[in-house]
């Protein structure tokens, strides 16, 4: 939790927004996954977003799911993503958000892997098909445990829920672009602006926005509508794909992207196109 | 898991795990569905449609030639027909009851998912005749599989969408709906074919599928002058056996039975059997729900396996979880091998058809046969007929039609 508020205060005083890439943990395979991981860190990532495999992940697209499923096919389990993040935590400090599903936890037991997970590195878990309202035994964990909380808000989320979820979250709010799942988009969406026009009026804890930021362009327009962060993800998971495909190291075309989506949220890159 | 509440809970199991942004679109289905269901004008057009458009009610037939093969005549069989709705399975009565709902919130739209194609056509029956536009979200393994019921969808006006992730079967049609609605909650309405997925919808199609145990308690009674000593119905999601079962629950003389898909057998996981103690059965949650789920060992979803496409999922009702660990309800299994020497059964002794699903339940009266006690009343839900599934028997023969 302490990570997060660091960066979010010090990427705020340099006069950016947190640069938040996502990727599967385990694709494409066990170690090839840290060496992404690393890529990304390179490249400017302040915070990282890491997907647990699930085979059935209704929140995401199809980039996602490959990922995923590329991730399971390598064999990947706990015990490798317990090993993965401390393999990760040995060469950053970045904070690490954890999206997982509520299938994934339950098999593990939630204080099993809430220790397992805290133990490794991981700073703060969000689960996406657990609401705040069937979160309660899990959060007794998380918080025994020192793991932080992220829920997710949208556009559809009525003003008195999105305060209740800003009290539960302790890390950052995920805000969604628009409804659906993850994908690469080519526009982004209009509703976001009025979305964090909403919640910055009942909270001050730092806003990422995710799903369908594809382009530095739209980093740039998510920063400039307010976001304290934002979170790419299809559209790096679809380099790796890309890399994995024809057999070679995506890191040098990640590290790349990374570099270009990180310049996009400096303010001093939107107002003077530096 | 959650003990902060209780909404939409059997015991510990059920409950909404379910992303945000699908969450409104889940309070706008149950807020509205209590609204439905005190609404005369709508309900009374419901009971017309089930009379004059689904066929019902179905009747409760005595299978004496069965009776007789099986017990000589010790103990009496019924068989409730489900297999003659239209659309040959109970699955058109909750596509109607949804489709309903759907109309009654305004929207214009109805999505579906469909493994072997029975509720894919059911829905797309309703929507024809409601007028609504639809989407049925169909794994393109099973869309190879049961071709002839995805001529009858585009027939009944229907789009189907070929799902090309993961397993591309059951499982993965439900994602891709489930994702569709996360985009589309606005116009349309996910009208689920089972008693599965987040609250509301395994207390929605359950009500809708009730009817089943209630024409089903008066004409036991009218035809046994009691209640019967057992009730059996085959479980793949669950809606058939929970329709049948809940008019019996609190009857506590009255045995509940439901017959999972032993596929291959249970060493191995060729199987679809969620309720009997196995590596892979374990609680978690899929789909929305709390539940028992077939996984591997780290927890991803497991594939399933069974005859009958209408059983082969990895998930189960959450009120089949719940009234299995209160231990109201009793659960086995029967094998492809067994419900095929069923079907062939039922097809000679009785004359009827039986879908693959329903000859599961079939399967369990005939093992269960020489243990009946003399004078004992036993029902089946025959949920189904067979016409659908002449080709897998065939196959599963090895003979060619």
């Amino acid at each position: 939790m302490n990570r997060y508020k660091n960066v979010f205060d010090n990427v705020k005083k340099r006069g950016e927004a947190a640069f938040i890439p996502f990727a599967v943990a385990g694709d494409p395979g066990p170690d090839a996954f840290v060496d992404v991981v690393a890529a990304y860190v390179k490249g400017g990532a302040d915070v990282l977003e890491i997907g647990y495999p699930f085979s059935d992940p209704i929140a995401d697209g199809p980039v996602n799911q490959r990922a995923a499923q590329r991730a399971i096919k390598a064999g990947f389990d706990h015990s490798a993503f317990f090993s993965a993040i401390k393999k990760i935590r040995a060469f950053t400090d970045i904070p690490i958000g954890l999206l997982a599903y509520a299938n994934t936890i339950s098999h593990l037991g939630n204080d099993d892997f809430c220790k397992k997970a805290a133990k490794a590195g991981v700073d703060s878990l969000l689960v996406a098909d657990m609401p705040p309202e069937e979160s309660g035994e899990l959060m007794k964990s998380m918080r025994k445990h020192g793991l932080g909380r992220v829920f997710i808000v949208s556009e559809f989320t009525p003003d008195e829920r999105m305060r209740d979820i800003c009290r539960n979250v302790d890390s950052f709010v995920y805000v969604v672009s628009r409804p659906g799942i993850t994908g690469i988009d080519t526009t982004l969406s209009a509703s976001v602006k009025t979305t964090l026009a909403r919640l910055k009026k009942v909270t001050d804890k730092p806003l990422a926005v995710g799903f369908g930021i594809s382009t530095p362009e739209h980093v740039s327009e998510v920063v400039k509508a307010g976001a304290d962060g934002v979170i790419v993800g299809s559209a790096l998971v679809n380099e790796i794909e890309k890399a994995a495909v024809r057999g070679v190291d995506p890191a040098a075309v990640l590290r790349k992207k990374a570099r270009s989506l990180k310049a996009a949220t400096s303010f001093a890159q939107i107002h003077f196109g530096l | 898991m959650s003990t902060k509440t209780k909404k939409g809970r059997f015991g510990r199991f059920g409950g909404m795990f379910a992303p945000e942004t699908l969450m409104p679109a889940l309070w706008e289905a149950e807020e509205a569905y209590e609204r439905f269901r005190g609404d005369a004008h709508w309900q009374t057009e419901y009971q017309r449609l089930l009379e004059t458009y689904n066929g019902r009610p179905t009747s409760l037939y005595e299978a004496v030639n069965l009776g007789m093969r099986l017990t000589g005549g010790r103990a009496r069989i019924f068989l409730k027909r489900e297999d003659l709705n239209h659309t040959g399975a109970h699955k058109i009565t909750n596509a109607l009851g949804q489709a309903l709902l759907a109309r009654f919130m305004g929207k214009e739209r109805l999505i579906a998912e469909t493994g072997a194609g029975q509720h894919g056509v059911a829905t797309a029956t309703a929507a024809a005749l409601l007028g609504m536009s639809c989407d049925i979200f169909m794994g393109t393994v099973d869309m190879e599989r049961q071709k002839p019921n995805v001529f009858r969808m585009n027939l009944l006006g229907a789009n189907v969408v070929p799902v090309d992730s993961g397993g591309k079967t059951l499982k993965d049609a439900v994602n891709e709906a489930l994702r569709d609605w996360t985009k589309t909650v606005k116009n349309t309405h996910y009208a689920f074919g089972s008693v599965l997925g987040p609250h509301p919808f395994p207390f929605i199609v359950r009500d809708f599928q009730s009817i089943i145990g209630k024409e089903c308690r008066a004409q036991i009674k009218k035809a046994a002058g009691r209640l019967p000593d057992e009730v059996v119905a085959c479980v793949g999601g669950g809606s058939n056996a929970i329709g049948i079962f809940s008019a019996f629950i609190k009857d506590k003389n009255v045995k509940l039975t439901g017959v999972e898909a032993g596929g291959k057998g249970l060493r191995g996981n060729k199987h679809a059997v969620r309720l009997t103690p196995s590596p892979y059965a374990k609680p978690g949650v899929l789909h929305g729900s709390y539940s028992y789920v077939l996984q591997d060992k780290s927890g991803q979803i497991a594939d399933t396996h069974s005859v009958s496409a209408g059983l082969d999922y990895s998930g189960i009702g959450p009120e089949h979880a719940h009234l299995f660990e209160s231990g109201r309800a009793a659960y086995t299994y029967a094998t492809d091998t067994e419900a095929v020497a069923a079907f062939k059964m039922l097809c000679e002794a009785e004359g009827i058809i039986p879908a693959l699903e329903s000859s599961h339940a079939v399967a369990y009266v005939i093992k269960q046969a020489p243990k009946l006690a003399d004078g004992s009343i036993i029902v089946v839900n025959l949920s189904g007929r067979g016409d659908k599934d002449i080709d897998s028997v065939a196959k599963f023969l090895g003979e060619s039609i």
